[in-house]
């Protein structure tokens, strides 16, 4: 189960050129990796990193200039493939002269469903995402988190095992945010496969298995969320509140073991710092895979699937 | 302000809309045919004359084209007439006339436009049918479209004269004017106009329309009219002035083509000297009344010695510029003759001696030929007693034909009874003097009565 | 525009249709393969056929219940973005509509035809811009705001998105046409005081005999428009028509209907009391029986109807007794049926063309044949959504409502125009040369009858010529012959629409350009990022 790879990504190169076929930018450089079954997968990066082309390469909404995709064992080309997968776009593309059933409807039709099913799975999507209320209205009508939501709602309406969310959470007020990310949970508890890609960290940080950080088109990090963030030189107690008189005498013990007591306090340590040190290193040592663990914290990443080359 | 909701908007614009296009109804009809009817708008403009800048009455249709085509007038006016060209090579002509209808649309004050395509109509497009019945029907065709062209265009005199000139000329002048004239009277379309005539070119039947040369006349007397307060740019003033006279002359003249003698043709010869020499029934001065201006002053064309006198003193020129410029403008209308024509055909003895050649010459189609003759004789008695009361006809070709002709046929029926032609008779001196026109008309006379 | 239905050679068209669609499409695969081989190596051609495979699949394993969703998407989209509001303009054209067209109240007949071609022309202009429109500005609006990512990443292939666009806007079309095809109908009626009825004729083939008896051609009297010929009175000049398939009708005491629209001319005014005689005799080539009719005057421009009963009677010369013929007994053998028409007044002439004779069917009503005409509307509407959605496969909204534009005026406007260069051209008598010759000779005053004086800048002059008008041959093969679908002309001339001549030609340009536009649509899309920049 953990061997099996949804998605597989080799040597990806993207080249955007202008109108002449002159090179324009590259967006992607040998990008190489894989998403397993099951897992909720982020990709994380600043504004043109390259993590929406990649999203759309997957899609095959882009076409690679060089390298290979695999997405369900099947090339992104693929119409096929499409029947297993959900698509929720960075912002709801939907056709705002239809309603929520409209919509539903109209892409539930697009998938080998019966009638019956598909009306009945529209109609616990849209309870689901909490647009009962609103299922008449016109879509040119709704606000910005509803249109998230009946984007949601499209994505899944073919209960899909793999679901491609381009910045999930944007735009959604706290409460909205906090939905959306139990719904992701749920998914991944249902065992289908979500990539995501973002740069709300907070939220990648709470539901994300793993993570890819790129930057200029390059992959920099890749790893488990929980590994790449737990500092290994340090050790973390948490008890019960102490007392004055308690942590004097901690503090006594650790002396004696020759070691200091650093901070008192809540746990801190976040995604956030990660991916500013990475951007910061990547600024500074462009062309560089950056190791979290070189400045001092032994952290070893995952290893990349395939050996990625050096500048 | 919101609180109704999009349903109940619509409702409210469809009202809306209904309520607005009710006023555009009511002002804006145009009129149909007959006084009276149409909008607001359309009644308003008949009674108080009034027009697309007084030029002329505004058809709304032609004003709301010029609006939906925006700049691109002239575009569509030179498609159209590239299309009208088309349409005149494949003989389309139906489709050609609704194109020139259009055209008009665009350019509705466009004077040689109106006057190319009614001639085109009454003259170009009436050839082309074989049928006499639908030649008419394009003259008419053509002289309706004319007097559209004027009515929209009231101010100026030129299509008034087309008019006059349609229904006098080419009714009563081309080819097949005998049928042209008949039809004016009884319209060939029996099932629509039922026998009587077409109320478009006359007027409903009224009096003064009864005939093609009569309408025609009051067309030129409205020319006249507009001429006054508009110069207009087709012919000298002096001829087009005359064109009323004129008319009533072709009128009397026709009327005596058609064999019709009597009191009727006298008067209306008696009526045309009246315009010619002193004044139209409506109160006008007559045609010779009128003053035209010449290097040598103001003349009249009918005046008396005293009369040039009195205008050289009031103009300071001699006498003899006077008199040499009005010689001059007589000569151009040939004033005199037509004054004395007029006169000569008012006079009981000339309907008298016109009228027994006439008959005379029908008597011997029908081949009662001792009757022929003996009427024959009496006419020419009173031709050749007319032609010494007025000398000037016997330089008329009109007259010199008639004389020679009725001798024709006088000596033909000598030959036919096998009696010596005598030497002497009432016609001899014109018969001598114009020897030269005998042969023509010979022929004339041998192919009128299928004489091999 | 002269009005001559010609029989539309279908098997032909069909066989040409083959070679050129089978020909482009080798070529453009050749030119794929051979590229592809060069740019990327083995790899390259492999791909191209994968493509080519790709669409069997697509093909095969298309969907009408996605192409259904996408159509019915489309027709959602459109009338939300209240195309319908089309018939406001419609209506006000309609109510209003009588206002313009003046009346020629002597002739109902040509009140009827302004009538009707008004209302078809009214239905065609404002069908056409809408759909136009509409179908240039769907999948580049849909690929501009993105939506379209939804809908490819769910399996909805390229084809399917293609045919769900053409199909929906035809939809919008189609309703359109009918509604307006239906009030227009209506409104004809109410205006028209005459009975309408849609006559069928029957043509037959015309040869000519000259003055002498000798086949050749009849006279031109001078006409710039050489459509009609004209046969001298009082001599041997004949026109023959040969008609087919003739055979007694369901009354077989019945005989036949004929109607002639022959053209007088006179070179003098003879009996200007009556039209001109006219002569039509039935002749049996293979019993050599001539039967010579009744003679009836021609009036011009308007429909001479000549009865013919099927038993005629005939003044036989060798037994001078008179004798009775049976019209499809005596003179009609296998169907076919002779008929010569001759003037009789000598120095005068008629006209003859082709369809000014011709044998008068059962009439059918006036809405079988006003309902062909909108048929023909519809057709034209379903290829320009056809050309407008194929041209926003490739290109954004303004570009491609310019290019659908372009063929449409191309395509109607300057296609005999288009032809007679390329017929001239081909035959070399074309006056004064090409584009760049005419305009020199334009500059410098020349002649076109003056040969420009040979060297190296009239060849250079002449090949650039000789490659404009390689370029106007292939204009004119791709663009479609929209005149095919002008069925107005039957009808304003009170006919039936031919099915030979009009409907069957108007399908063929139709589906001729379906599949072609499909394939090109269906690449667009696939081979393009939709992504848009």
């Amino acid at each position: 189960m953990q061997t099996e790879n949804v998605i597989e990504i080799r040597n990806l190169s993207k080249v955007y050129r202008d109108f002449w076929g002159r090179r324009k930018v590259q967006a992607l450089k040998s990008l190489s990796l894989d998403v397993k079954k099951g897992e909720v997968f982020g990709l994380l990066g600043p504004n043109g990193s390259g993590k929406t082309t990649t999203l759309k390469l997957l899609l095959g909404l882009l076409f690679p200039s060089d390298g290979e995709i695999r997405v369900l064992g099947k090339p992104a080309a693929d119409v096929d493939k499409n029947e297993r997968i959900g698509y929720l776009p960075e912002e709801s593309y939907l056709y705002r002269f239809l309603n929520a059933e409209e919509t539903l409807e109209f892409y539930g039709r697009l998938f080998k469903m019966p009638a019956e099913e598909r009306r009945k799975r529209a109609d616990e999507l849209i309870k689901q995402v909490g647009l009962d209320h609103a299922r008449r209205r016109q879509l040119k009508e709704y606000s910005k988190g509803m249109t998230r939501r009946i984007g949601l709602a499209q994505a899944l309406i073919n209960d899909p095992d793999l679901v491609m969310l381009d910045e999930p959470t944007s735009g959604l007020d706290p409460i909205g945010t906090r939905e959306m990310k139990d719904m992701i949970i749920r998914l991944k508890e249902q065992g289908k496969t979500v990539v995501m890609c973002s740069h709300l960290l907070a939220d990648v940080q709470d539901v994300c298995d793993r993570i890819a950080i790129l930057y200029a088109g390059e992959l920099k990090v890749m790893g488990r969320v929980d590994e790449l963030l737990s500092e290994q030189d340090e050790t973390q107690l948490l008890t019960s509140r102490l007392n004055d008189e308690a942590l004097a005498e901690v503090r006594q013990v650790l002396e004696r073991h020759n070691a200091k007591m650093l901070k008192v306090g809540h746990p801190t340590a976040s995604l956030e710092d990660l991916f500013l040190r990475t951007v910061d290193e990547s600024r500074a040592r462009p062309g560089r895979r950056f190791m979290p663990g070189e400045d001092g914290a032994a952290g070893t990443p995952a290893p990349a699937p395939a050996a990625t080359p050096e500048s | 302000m919101n609180r109704l909701s999009s349903r109940n908007r619509k409702v409210v614009y469809l009202v809306g809309m209904i309520v607005l296009l009710v006023p555009i109804i009511v002002l804006g009809m145009p009129a149909a045919s007959g006084e009276g009817s149409g909008g607001y708008l359309a009644r308003l403009r008949q009674e108080h004359d009034l027009g697309e800048t007084s030029l002329g009455e505004v058809d709304p249709s032609s004003a709301t084209m010029n609006l939906v085509l925006l700049g691109l007038r002239g575009v569509a006016t030179n498609i159209l007439w590239m299309q009208l060209q088309e349409q005149k090579e494949t003989k389309q002509w139906f489709q050609m006339k609704a194109t020139t209808d259009s055209i008009t649309q665009l350019q509705p004050h466009f004077l040689k436009v109106w006057q190319y395509h009614g001639w085109n109509l009454a003259f170009n497009v009436s050839a082309e049918w074989d049928q006499v019945e639908d030649r008419y029907y394009w003259v008419k065709e053509g002289t309706k479209f004319t007097m559209q062209g004027s009515r929209r265009n009231e101010r100026f005199p030129e299509l008034y004269w087309d008019v006059g000139n349609m229904l006098g000329k080419k009714i009563g002048r081309s080819d097949e004017w005998q049928f042209f004239r008949r039809f004016y009277k009884s319209d060939p379309n029996t099932k629509l106009f039922e026998g009587g005539p077409d109320p478009e070119i006359s007027r409903f039947g009224a009096s003064e329309f009864e005939d093609n040369y009569l309408a025609s006349k009051y067309w030129f007397h409205v020319a006249n009219d507009k001429e006054e307060s508009q110069a207009q740019h087709i012919m000298m003033r002096m001829v087009f002035r005359q064109y009323p006279a004129r008319a009533q002359m072709d009128y009397a003249d026709a009327l005596q083509r058609e064999g019709l003698f009597g009191e009727r043709t006298g008067q209306a010869w008696a009526e045309a000297y009246r315009d010619w020499t002193e004044q139209y029934r409506t109160g006008d001065p007559g045609f010779g009344q009128e003053i035209f201006y010449t290097p040598a002053g103001g003349v009249r064309l009918e005046a008396s010695e005293a009369d040039m006198r009195e205008l050289a003193k009031k103009d300071s020129v001699s006498l003899r510029d006077k008199r040499t410029w009005t010689s001059r403008y007589q000569d151009i209308v040939s004033y005199r003759y037509w004054r004395t024509r007029s006169d000569a055909e008012s006079r009981g003895k000339t309907e008298a001696a016109h009228r027994e050649i006439f008959e005379g010459q029908k008597l011997f189609r029908e081949g009662r030929l001792l009757e022929s003759k003996e009427m024959l004789e009496a006419g020419m008695e009173k031709f050749a007693s007319l032609l010494e009361d007025y000398p000037s006809l016997t330089s008329d070709d009109g007259f010199i034909e008639e004389g020679l002709m009725a001798v024709l046929y006088w000596r033909h029926i000598h030959t036919l009874l096998e009696i010596p032609f005598p030497e002497n008779f009432a016609l001899r001196k014109l018969w001598e003097k114009e020897a030269a026109r005998i042969p023509s008309l010979e022929i004339d006379f041998r192919r009128d009565n299928g004489i091999g | 525009m002269n009005f001559n239905p010609l029989p539309y050679p279908i098997g032909q068209a069909v066989i040409f249709w083959l070679i050129l669609f089978g020909s482009v499409t080798g070529i453009v695969l050749a030119i794929a393969l051979f590229t592809s081989l060069v740019a990327r190596g083995l790899k390259g051609p492999a791909a191209v056929l994968g493509q080519v495979r790709d669409f069997a699949v697509d093909m095969i394993r298309l969907s009408p219940r996605r192409v259904f969703a996408l159509s019915s998407l489309t027709f959602k989209e459109a009338i939300r973005r209240k195309a319908l509001l089309i018939f406001v303009v419609f209506a006000l054209l309609f109510m209003f509509g009588g206002w313009f067209l003046s009346g020629t109240g002597e002739r109902p007949d040509e009140q009827a035809r302004v009538y009707i071609s008004f209302v078809l022309r009214v239905i065609g202009w404002l069908t056409l811009p809408v759909v136009l429109l509409l179908s240039c500005w769907g999948i580049p609006e849909d690929i501009r705001a993105r939506s379209l990512h939804t809908v490819v990443t769910k399996p909805a292939r390229r084809n399917e998105i293609f045919l769900g666009r053409f199909l929906g806007f035809s939809a919008v079309g189609s309703i359109i046409v009918v509604i307006m095809g239906v009030v227009g109908y209506f409104w004809i009626v109410r205006q028209t005081p005459s009975d309408l009825v849609a006559r069928v004729p029957r043509y037959g083939d015309l040869a000519f005999l000259d003055r002498e008896g000798n086949p050749g051609r009849g006279v031109n009297v001078g006409d710039m428009w050489e459509f009609r010929s004209y046969v001298e009175g009082a001599t041997r000049a004949r026109g023959l028509w040969r008609f087919k398939d003739v055979y007694p009708g369901d009354n077989p005491d019945e005989g036949l209907v004929l109607e002639s629209r022959f053209e007088a001319f006179r070179t003098h005014k003879g009996d200007m009391e009556r039209g001109l005689l006219c002569e039509l005799s039935f002749f049996n080539p293979e019993t050599e029986l001539r039967v010579r009719h009744r003679p009836f005057q021609v009036k011009e421009f308007s429909q001479n109807e000549i009865k013919i009963d099927r038993k005629l009677s005939m003044y036989d010369e060798e037994t001078n007794t008179t004798k009775e013929v049976d019209l499809f007994d005596d003179l009609i053998t296998d169907g076919t049926l002779y008929v010569e028409a001759r003037a009789i007044d000598p120095g005068q002439y008629l006209g003859m063309a082709r369809p000014d004779l011709f044998i008068r069917m059962a009439n059918r009503p006036f809405y079988v044949g006003y309902a062909k005409a909108v048929f023909g509307i519809w057709m034209m509407a379903i290829l320009v959504v056809a050309l407008g959605v194929t041209a926003s496969c490739f290109v954004k909204g303004p570009v491609a409502t310019l290019l659908t534009l372009t063929f449409l005026i191309i395509g109607q406007g300057f296609r005999e125009f288009m032809d007679r260069m390329v017929f001239q051209n081909l035959n070399n008598v074309l006056a004064g040369g090409g584009p760049v010759e005419s305009w020199i000779r334009l500059i410098r005053h020349m002649n076109p009858q003056v040969p420009m004086e040979p060297g190296v800048s009239t060849s250079i002059i002449q090949f650039v010529d000789a490659r404009m008008f390689d370029l106007l041959w292939i204009v004119q093969h791709i663009v479609p012959d929209f005149r095919h679908f002008r069925m107005a002309p039957y009808i304003a001339n009170g006919f039936d629409v031919n099915f030979e001549s009009a409907i069957v030609p108007g399908l063929a340009v139709m589906f001729g350009y379906l599949l072609p536009c499909l394939l090109l649509g269906y690449f667009s899309l696939k081979l393009r990022e939709l992504e848009a920049k």
